[in-house]
């Protein structure tokens, strides 16, 4: 039995995932990102192997692809390949009935289209700005003293929404931090910042050509509350997936090293 | 690839406005004529003593100062320019030559001359503004013509006491046409299969041209053609797809650098300060006064989006899909300099129908004016590039490669 290695290098979590030829997954982890990215790409591996049970060490990886933000460091790659690329990938095999996705990771929000073999057809994504991504969604669940799950499920018992005017990440939580000190009820302030991302990723998903059905993938995809803004703003089903949304880069990194891999064999 | 011999040394130029060349062309009794577009008919600025430096914001850090006279909401090439300005980097200027290009273009020319950035030495220092037509029919022409010749040609003899005469323009395009020629040749290595020059060095080949004296560079040019002639191609292909690279002014080799790092080699250069247009022969007869002609080939040949015409519109696309053919390119980025108002437009609807109408795979970018940091951007190529590459592996698996 071979196996193959995707390891996605975000700027808030590494993910690995190892594949079995046969396209099964052996193991899969995500760890907290370290400041060094191929300290955090080793050590996600390691663990990753670990896991895997039937391999020993990260050399016994046929075939090993790097993407994410630090895609370029991750030690022993074969080769790297961008996050978008991979998204769609991992989304494919996991539902390929599924032709859009919304990325949300630490610091980018990207909108991808999937064509029928799995790769992509059109994308958008945002520049420098952290509006709308993990990040943003960080700060403000530390303005509410809160974990951002437990932020997620304020904003869902709202049954009213405060409008955020904002989405630069630093005047969003001067806007949150006033509205909390005017006395205004906590959930639906949170049910704003919700709806304000859903709005940001209603552009990248409608530039990149978002239809009929969409998925979440990214750390963000775990946001209860922004999957219901996301299905109210869109008026589309977010279609859930099997497997774990933050891993879709991982998953697709994978996939591609199991089909370069066999091809190489 | 083995390394161009003077590749260093011409980047090393780029570094600072006022470079080595401009400050010994200036201490032989030379003189610069800043200049910041096209729409300035640089052979104007290379009349007899004088030499043209279209104008660049090299190592830009932040831009505080321009920003509180232009708002953060504006071009950053025009704002880059104003800090520079306000820093002291052009002082070195005899004269500043601009056009009513766009209205942040304006409004930083105007500041830079309400804020007196020329200094207090030059006492003949000059600036003018050209209304620039937005189109090319006979009476832009005309109007182009009267406006170079009021604003540019008689100052400089004024100022100055430069020969403007019929016989002293035709010098300057002979010059201009060499070195148009030599960029040209040199262009006409990247339609090979495997390029043996790179769009990066390419870039840097133009920028130098446009922003040093033209006679203390041809030698070096004509050298590095003769150094293309037999320069091998690495064995192994170092890009992975092959673009033209179409969009606002771009004069930092670092942004094509990134493109290329992320695996797109350009190929065709379609941005203000590349050589579509720019560096194409001025042809002149006999049988009219030569600055109505020169005035004509530059509007004609423009293609900047200003031009709001029909046919020139028409024309950009078609132009578009011509590089993309003759230089054998896998796709077209479209890029444009953010808050750049023509580009804003001009980039929406050309990507979309570019990838729609003419089948074109596209990718569509907005980045500022220093771009080096940018890994958001690095991505989006990239996943371009991997994009047309999945699909060329997978057409070639099932044999349909045309």
């Amino acid at each position: 039995m071979k196996y193959y290695g995707g390891c996605d290098v975000g700027s808030t979590y590494t993910k690995c995932v190892i594949l079995r030829e046969d396209g099964k997954i052996a193991s899969a982890v995500t760890i907290k990102s370290k400041i060094n990215s191929e300290q955090s790409a080793k050590a996600a591996i390691d663990q990753a192997v670990l896991e895997a049970e039937e391999i020993s060490k990260p050399s016994e990886l046929s075939y090993l692809i790097g993407t994410g933000y630090g895609r370029n460091k991750v030690p022993f790659a074969d080769e790297n390949i961008s996050e978008i690329s991979c998204h769609a990938m991992g989304v494919h095999i996991t539902n390929p009935a599924v032709k859009a996705i919304i990325d949300i990771g630490g610091q980018d929000v990207k909108g991808i289209s999937i064509d029928t073999d799995g790769t992509v057809s059109s994308f958008s994504m945002n520049d420098k700005c952290a509006a709308g991504t993990g990040r943003f969604f960080e700060a403000m669940a530390n303005a509410f003293e809160l974990s951002i799950e437990d932020f997620s499920n304020l904003s869902l018992t709202a049954k009213n929404t405060i409008p955020i005017t904002s989405q630069c990440t630093v005047f969003a939580e001067s806007e949150v931090i006033t509205l909390v000190g005017e006395g205004k009820a906590r959930d639906e302030i949170a049910a704003g910042i919700e709806l304000a991302v859903a709005k940001r990723c209603f552009i990248m998903a409608k530039k990149a050509g978002a239809k009929n059905s969409i998925t979440l993938t990214g750390g963000c995809a775990k946001n209860a509350g922004l999957k219901k803004a996301i299905e109210d703003v869109l008026r589309i089903k977010v279609v859930e997936l099997k497997t774990d949304p933050q891993l879709m880069g991982a998953l697709g990194a994978a996939e591609f090293a199991r089909q370069k891999g066999m091809d190489k064999e | 690839m083995k390394d161009l011999q003077h590749l260093y040394y011409f980047e090393s130029l780029l570094t600072e406005a006022n470079n080595e060349l401009v400050r010994q062309a200036q201490a032989q009794g030379g003189l610069a004529l800043g200049y910041t577009c096209y729409h300035m008919p640089e052979v104007l600025l290379n009349l007899g003593k004088c030499f043209s430096v279209r104008l660049r914001a090299p190592r830009t850090g932040s831009m505080e100062l321009a920003t509180y006279y232009m708002s953060n909401a504006t071009c950053e090439y025009a704002r880059a320019l104003l800090e520079r300005g306000l820093e002291g980097g052009y002082k070195f200027l005899d004269a500043l030559a601009g056009v009513d290009c766009c209205e942040c273009m304006n409004r930083s020319m105007e500041n830079m001359q309400l804020l007196k950035i020329e200094g207090t030495e030059k006492k003949s220092f000059f600036w003018s503004n050209i209304d620039v037509p937005c189109s090319d029919d006979e009476g832009c022409v005309a109007h182009f013509a009267e406006q170079l010749g009021r604003k540019v040609l008689k100052p400089l003899h004024e100022s100055y006491g430069i020969d403007i005469s019929e016989e002293a323009i035709r010098e300057a395009v002979k010059e201009h046409n060499e070195v148009c020629r030599l960029i040209t040749e040199i262009g006409n290595f990247r339609k090979l299969d495997n390029p043996t020059i790179t769009g990066h060095e390419f870039h840097i080949l133009t920028l130098i041209s446009y922003t040093c004296p033209k006679h203390l560079i041809i030698d070096k040019l004509r050298e590095t053609l003769e150094e293309l002639k037999t320069r091998e191609p690495d064995k192994k292909k170092n890009f992975r797809v092959k673009v033209v690279l179409i969009g606002s002014e771009i004069d930092d080799p670092e942004l094509v650098s990134l493109i290329e790092d992320s695996g797109a080699l350009v190929v065709a250069d379609r941005y203000c300060y590349g050589s579509f247009p720019g560096r194409q022969e001025l042809i002149l007869s006999d049988d009219e006064p030569v600055l109505t002609q020169i005035c004509r080939q530059y509007l004609q040949s423009s293609l900047c989006v200003r031009l709001c015409a029909t046919h020139k519109v028409q024309k950009r696309l078609d132009y578009a899909a011509q590089l993309k053919d003759e230089y054998h390119a896998d796709g077209i980025i479209y890029e444009q300099i953010k808050f750049c108002t023509y580009w804003s437009y001009e980039r929406a609807f050309a990507s979309h129908i570019i990838q729609n109408e003419y089948n074109i795979p596209t990718l569509s970018v907005d980045r500022p004016y220093m771009s080096r940091s940018s890994g958001q951007l690095r991505t989006r190529v990239q996943a371009f590039v991997e994009s047309i590459e999945i699909k060329k592996i997978k057409a070639k698996k099932a044999g349909e490669v045309k």
